[in-house]
């Protein structure tokens, strides 16, 4: 195994269901080791995504690889290195938690027993539950605890925490840093798609944003949060003319100024600071601002490149 | 030690837990000998990566500050300033040369800043004093 070879490589994937394009010439890659974020709107595409890697779709163009392999030509090779949690669990609801997970088990060649234990009692679920009378949380769980067990080399999440209570989530993402990359943290895997970010903010090192079955921005998490700045400044007069035009976006209200700067917040604030403000801030967009910001799409009356005085 | 991360400072994750354990290490907050968090229960506390937590602790080891034993987890070094004075200083002159631009925006003048200054180091010096006291206190 060639250590460079990323763990998900995704090339100009499109995908449409009839006439509706879901995804569009859609490209990332994903190096082992790492916590990758898919963003997007419901409906962007990423659910689309994760089926392709999973070979319950298949690209109509493009390519996708997990570890290098085709999950169409080499789908027993790549699901024995991968495990996934979809956004809706469903399990067999005759069998108890115990039967559902001696089944999942009976896939994997391998399956951490202690973990397992860990985990049912971190939950605490009762493993002789039946799970049709689980709630949605606790399948999730259930679901989680399954996806863990294997140790495999890559954890794929879809929109895992959405429709559950805030405790269960957090629990989800303790789990996932704690248990998960239990062993050998240098190299789990973890490819998540979610519209929730805030919660998954700490856990993300690198993201794409898609929008309409496409990547609109690909960043590095913590070069993310350098690059997208929010300066705000009040002035004791009417806004002064100030050439802004190298900002993302522009809101005034009254004598205050408002700038999302997209790189160039420094010059940005030595512009404004000519014009000596009585007050002036900075402060990092989280990514869920960046997501926000990337995605918005404002009338060009608002989205002043320059601001003049009335 | 309690770790605060704030997404919105715009500096990167890992920096923020070197400069706090950094910072702890100054007033005494965090002892020479003293254990550091271990990676995964801080990782899930903060429910940031653990690859963030590792980077920080071996940016810290770098720089002579902590030490790691194998198997025992990592520690505050007894005499942690290792780098060479020149280099000490380099490093210590980019931040005032920031404060000092700072204080220029603000309009603080010269006298202004050094009290300031002044004030500042006085009161490391007392939270200094506090955390030592309160150590001789636990021994006797």
């Amino acid at each position: 195994m060639n250590v460079s070879t990323p763990a998900i490589e995704i090339q100009g994937l499109t995908y449409a269901y009839g006439s509706a394009e879901a995804v569009r010439d859609l490209s990332l890659s994903v190096k082992p080791g790492r916590c990758y974020g898919l963003f997007g709107r419901n409906g962007a595409g990423k659910t689309t995504t994760m089926k392709c890697l999973l070979n319950l779709l298949r690209p109509q163009s493009g390519s996708v690889s997990v570890f290098g392999l085709d999950p169409s030509k080499h789908e027993v090779a790549v699901k024995s290195r991968l495990a996934y949690v979809p956004d809706q669990v469903a399990f067999y609801p005759w069998m108890t938690i115990r039967e559902t997970l001696d089944y999942l088990a009976s896939f994997r060649e391998r399956w951490n027993g202690t973990t397992e234990r860990e985990l049912l009692d971190r939950f605490g679920l009762n493993p002789q539950q039946r799970t049709g009378s689980l709630s949605k949380g606790q399948r999730t769980q259930v679901a989680l605890i399954s996806a863990v067990c294997p140790e495999t080399d890559l954890l794929v999440l879809d929109e895992p925490t959405s429709g559950l209570d805030p405790i269960v989530r957090r629990e989800f993402i303790e789990t996932v840093i704690g248990a998960y990359q239990e062993g050998s943290p240098g190299n789990r895997t973890i490819f998540v798609s979610t519209h929730l970010i805030t919660e998954f903010e700490g856990l993300i090192d690198e993201f794409t944003i898609v929008d309409r079955g496409h990547a609109v921005l690909t960043l590095d998490s913590d070069q993310a949060r350098e690059r997208y700045q929010k300066i705000r400044a009040r002035f004791s007069q009417p806004i002064p003319d100030i050439d802004l035009s190298s900002a993302l976006r522009v809101k005034r209200n009254g004598r205050e100024l408002e700038v999302i700067a997209d790189g160039a917040a420094s010059e940005i604030e030595q512009r404004l600071r000519q014009h000596r403000p009585e007050a002036l801030s900075t402060e990092a967009l989280t990514l869920e601002e960046i997501f926000v910001a990337t995605l918005k799409h404002e009338p060009d009356s608002q989205s002043l490149s320059a601001v003049s005085a009335h | 030690m309690i770790f605060q991360i704030n997404y919105k400072s715009g500096k990167p994750i890992y920096l923020q837990l070197v400069d706090q354990i950094k910072a702890a290490a100054a007033s005494g907050a965090l002892r020479s000998g003293e254990a550091l968090p271990s990676i995964r229960p801080l990782a899930e506390d903060l429910r940031v990566n653990r690859n963030t937590i590792a980077k920080a602790y071996s940016e810290l080891e770098n720089l002579g500050v902590i030490e790691t034993s194998p198997g025992r987890g990592c520690f505050l070094k007894e005499n942690h300033a290792a780098l060479r004075k020149e280099v000490r200083h380099e490093m210590l002159m980019q931040e005032i040369d920031q404060a000092i631009v700072q204080a220029h925006h603000l309009q603080v003048p010269r006298e202004e800043f050094l009290a300031l200054v002044q004030e500042r180091l006085e009161a490391l010096e007392d939270r200094r004093r506090a955390n030592d006291e309160h150590q001789e206190g636990e021994l006797l």
